[in-house]
């Protein structure tokens, strides 16, 4: 099998695509694996996860590097693009006996040259804290399994914080952990604390605070990925019940649910701006949440096997100031100003102004920036902590990234055209589709137009007609939501029930029937079993799939034998790791030809 | 984490599943019995305890044999009653029985229908039994195949039963992207073209096959023995294909009736092996909300998670694997 991966079927893996900005490509030398290559045989490992950090260390290269592979966890200096990786000294190597690392957590508040905290999870539900530079703590938190027997499957740092961490289990369940509190010999005695619509929390009933602080009952099955929002309130949470449910962190209470089209979601991220939550899973689709409308947007079909894992490309979305956006031509210079002013992160850019009609529009990409931010920015979109929700910056068209188990890397473009489209069209009972519509009924001559599935382009034609993507405001998108809601629950009888989470805010009349739902849930602590996957279809949390735009993927593409677990977008380049334990670089267009003005600073150190 | 394995297998008798079940979780009413293995009958085995745990199949067979009870005339499907009400009135939870009387019978009407040796052909027989009508109650549904001719632009469809999907494999996907690709347009062309009653001519077209009545139990059959013309005999492909729990279809056609079903995955019989003339078949099917393993006359309890051992593997060089072959999901509704 070594062969195969060496030789053999390399031929059909890209090393190169291109989008509308350039080629991407495969950079041969920064590729990261175990120092020795052996055969592969870990069909049964856990999925290969990368966490990046950067050191303050001045040295040339301040980047770390950490990845699971079978038993093994290894730290490496990560040295980007342009220089070749050097396996043979990682920074930490850890091997385990009887349990294996499954995934692991930076904390980048506490970062400094000479410590780096590092969480990492385990398939029997241990977690271990360890210091990959200083090497001398090594602290364990459910060593003898007292609080979770299940393998931990999301760890991380609650942003910002310096000691609290929540780690989630495939029991459903997931804790909030503070680094210097004791996890006590007994198994933990939980009171309940607060409990809503399919899930419970609950505190530890002692008198000396000990670990957990929290347990979150979560939902039916495994919780599978959680995700912190830019603005640091919010948490979505995605499990193999096929839901996504949105908390207030702090308060303790559900703010949204999606559900999948079917099956389990696998991964969860929001869009920079925190307007937008993508998910992926059985379903072989990305689905896009609108936060602030609490439902579907669209759904992307492009990969052929489930959706491993979803990030945006903070780096590639499209921004203009709010005022602006709509004029053409507005100065470069001063975007740049104003977005530094409101958004500490952002990077702009002027040298590739994209989509044609819409002036002020620029990528942003962090490549150009210069010096001041980098420091900050760099541990992916998801571990940015800095980003204000949408103060000033607007952003019109979004890019996000996903892999598969089809070992397919596809790109994506969420634009405004796509995301101002009105709530899901009104059907007759008979349910005859868009799809009917937009084909005629016919066989489309083209294979690549897929069964039942709008494209992307001919959205406009369909739902969209009658509005202006310009011309649609949030207020009157808003209004048309809420007579489509209403006119949805009136004809359609039996749509009611999961209609009156919604209802419920603005129309009392079905509060008899939520209080008595709320009444059975007090009357237990456990979490109700719910199986509202057939009611909740057709709603916004789950529309069917002719009610939304289902997008096409910008690029798809075979990128390795076996399927990809990782993908992280960051401003030189994106990494993709797969489950044979290959992390590859690829590098962004441009970065690699000398015709970057910047690059090289790039090599420059000491940011921030 | 646990892998089957045969020895592990093995040590675990009847009782010791009765003691990890829980006398308190053990459904009423419900027996886990493992079935006697007469000599490469583990083909048979894995697909009568897949249908055993198929919710309204078992009613009906169970049915069936109340009305039947004074007919003598033996024929597969009397026999087929009798084994499962003899597994339903069990006094004990847990053991094993013989299905003697349906192996003979199987066995003497394969060979006077002299059909195909294939275990392949042969593991969908149970469900194509002489037509009692409650068999396409519960397995039957229609494809809708439509053809354009690419001369006159008409397009005309003709409906077909079905009780089982057969859908071509690929290499890491998922049953999902199979099902779509059963369902790609194909164009018909030299001589392979298509009489048009229109234009009264062969003439190019496009065909195209989509669901248009789905099923309560849609049994999907993966094509994993593939008939090589160079080696001129079948090999398994072994090619990793996940199943979810939960499934709808995207092939559906305009017109479906019921496009919107939703199901759950209850069984799947599994060929393990490197070949079709070798190796054997097991199957795992859920029962009141937990997993069971069920090879030949041992029964284990699995855990959810080790369904993913039965996706196959993502080499193309090793054919040997524990595959799914046949998955039975049945509609939530």
């Amino acid at each position: 099998m070594a062969v195969q991966s060496e030789g053999g079927g390399k031929d059909d893996l890209k090393t190169h695509f291109a989008t509308r900005e350039g080629e991407y490509k495969l950079m041969p030398l920064s590729e990261y694996s175990k120092p020795t290559r052996v055969a592969y045989n870990g069909q049964a490992n856990p999925p290969v996860k990368v966490s990046f950090v950067r050191v303050d260390d001045g040295s040339s290269s301040p980047d770390r590097l950490c990845f699971n592979v079978g038993r093994e966890l290894y730290v490496y200096v990560y040295k980007g693009v342009r220089k070749a990786a050097d396996l043979t000294k990682p920074v930490d190597k850890r091997i385990y006996k009887g349990t294996f690392p499954t995934c692991h957590d930076f904390n980048t508040a506490t970062v400094s040259s000479d410590s780096v905290l590092l969480l990492v999870g385990f398939t029997l539900g241990q977690v271990q804290l360890i210091d990959p530079i200083k090497k001398e703590i090594s602290k364990l938190y459910n060593e003898e399994r007292l609080i979770d027997k299940t393998k931990v499957t999301c760890i991380k740092w609650v942003p910002g914080s310096h000691n609290q961490f929540l780690v989630a289990h495939s029991s459903g369940q997931m804790y909030l952990y503070n680094e210097e509190l004791p996890s006590g010999q007994t198994p933990p005695h939980y009171q309940p604390f607060k409990h809503g619509e399919g899930f419970s929390i609950f505190t530890c009933k002692t008198k000396s605070t000990r670990n957990p602080m929290y347990r979150w009952v979560i939902g039916q099955g495994a919780i599978n990925e959680f995700a912190f929002s830019p603005c640091l309130r919010y948490l979505a949470v995605v499990s193999q019940d096929g839901h996504m449910r949105v908390f207030n962190y702090n308060s303790m209470e559900l703010v949204g649910t999606m559900r999948s089209y079917f099956g389990g979601l696998l991964c969860v991220c929001w869009s920079p701006d925190g307007k937008y939550i993508v998910t992926g899973g059985e379903d072989d689709l990305v689905t896009v949440w609108s936060f602030h409308e609490k439902r579907v947007i669209c759904r992307g079909h492009g990969h052929r096997s489930w959706v491993n894992v979803v990030a945006f490309d903070v780096h590639t979305c499209l921004v203009c100031d709010e005022e602006n956006c709509e004029y053409v031509s507005r100065d470069v210079e001063s975007v740049a100003m104003h977005n530094h002013l409101q958004q500490p992160n952002a990077n702009h850019v002027s040298n590739s102004s994209v989509n044609s009609g819409l002036g002020g529009i620029k990528v942003r990409d962090a490549r150009s920036d210069s010096s001041q931010q980098n420091g900050s920015h760099l541990n992916s979109n998801r571990n940015s902590t800095e980003i204000p929700v949408s103060a000033g910056v607007h952003y019109t068209s979004y890019r996000f990234g996903s892999v598969g188990q089809d070992t397919d890397l596809c790109l994506w473009e969420l634009t405004e055209d796509v995301v101002k489209q009105p709530c899901g069209k009104i059907r007759t009972p008979g349910g005859l589709g868009a799809n009917t519509a937009a084909s005629g009924g016919a066989i489309p001559r083209s294979n690549s137009v897929p069964n039942n599935a709008q494209k992307i382009n001919s959205v406009g034609n369909d739902v969209g007609h009658h509005h202006t993507p310009e011309g649609t405001t949030h207020p009157i998108q808003s209004a048309v939501l809420n007579a489509t809601n209403k006119f949805a629950t009136l004809s359609v009888a039996d749509r009611k029930e999961s209609q009156d989470k919604k209802e419920h805010k603005r129309n009392f009349s079905l509060a008899s029937r939520n209080s008595d739902r709320v009444g059975l849930l007090s009357k237990s602590n456990h979490v109700k079993p719910v199986d509202d996957a057939v009611k909740l279809y057709g709603t916004p949390a789950c529309p069917r799939l002719d009610e939304v735009p289902v997008l096409e993927p910008l690029v798809c593409k075979k990128i390795a034998h076996e399927r990809l677990t990782s993908i992280v977008f960051r401003e030189e380049c994106v990494v993709t790791a797969c489950q044979e334990g290959l992390v590859y670089t690829w590098a962004r267009p441009g970065i690699m030809n000398g015709i970057m003005p910047y690059c090289g600073q790039l090599k420059i150190d000491g940011f921030g | 984490m646990k892998i089957r394995g045969k020895e592990g297998s093995k040590g675990a008798n009847a009782s010791q599943l009765e003691k990890e079940i829980g006398s308190e979780q053990f459904p009423a009413n419900e027996h886990y019995f493992g079935l006697v293995n007469f000599g490469n009958t583990c083909y048979c085995n894995s697909v009568l305890q897949a249908l055993y745990f198929c919710r309204g199949f078992r009613e009906k067979v169970l049915q069936y044999k109340q009305q039947q009870k004074n007919q003598k005339k033996e024929s597969l499907l009397t026999c087929l009653a009798d084994l499962f009400y003899s597994i339903a009135t069990q006094k004990k939870k847990v053991g094993t029985i013989a299905p003697k009387k349906f192996i003979t019978r199987l066995r003497k009407e394969n060979a006077e229908k002299k059909s195909s040796s294939k275990a392949a052909a042969t593991a969908d027989n149970p469900t194509v039994k002489p037509d009692p009508t409650w068999v396409h109650e519960i397995f039957q549904g229609t494809l809708t195949n439509e053809t354009r001719c690419l001369n006159c632009e008409t397009v005309s469809s003709k409906d077909e039963d079905f009780l089982d999907l057969s859908v071509d494999v690929e290499q890491n996907t998922s049953i999902t992207s199979c099902l779509r690709g059963f369902s790609n347009t194909e164009t018909l062309c030299a001589e392979h073209k298509y009489y048009c009653e229109v234009c009264c001519s062969k003439q190019e077209a496009q065909k195209r096959m989509r669901v248009k009545k789905l099923p309560q139990i849609l049994a999907l059959h993966l094509k994993r023995f593939k008939y090589m013309e160079h080696l001129n005999r079948y090999i398994k492909v072994s090619y990793r294909v996940v199943f979810p729990l939960e499934l709808r279809l995207f092939n559906t056609s305009d017109d479906a009736f019921n496009p919107e079903r939703l199901y759950d995955l209850v069984a799947v019989v599994v060929h393990c092996g490197s070949g079709p003339n070798r190796g054997h078949y097991i199957s795992i099917v859920k029962s009141h909300g937990f997993w069971l393993l069920f090879d030949d006359d041992i029964v284990d309890k699995i855990d959810a998670s080790q369904i993913e051992e039965f996706y196959g593997i993502p080499s193309d060089m090793q054919k040997n694997s524990e595959s799914g072959y046949i998955l039975f999901y049945q509609s939530r509704e």
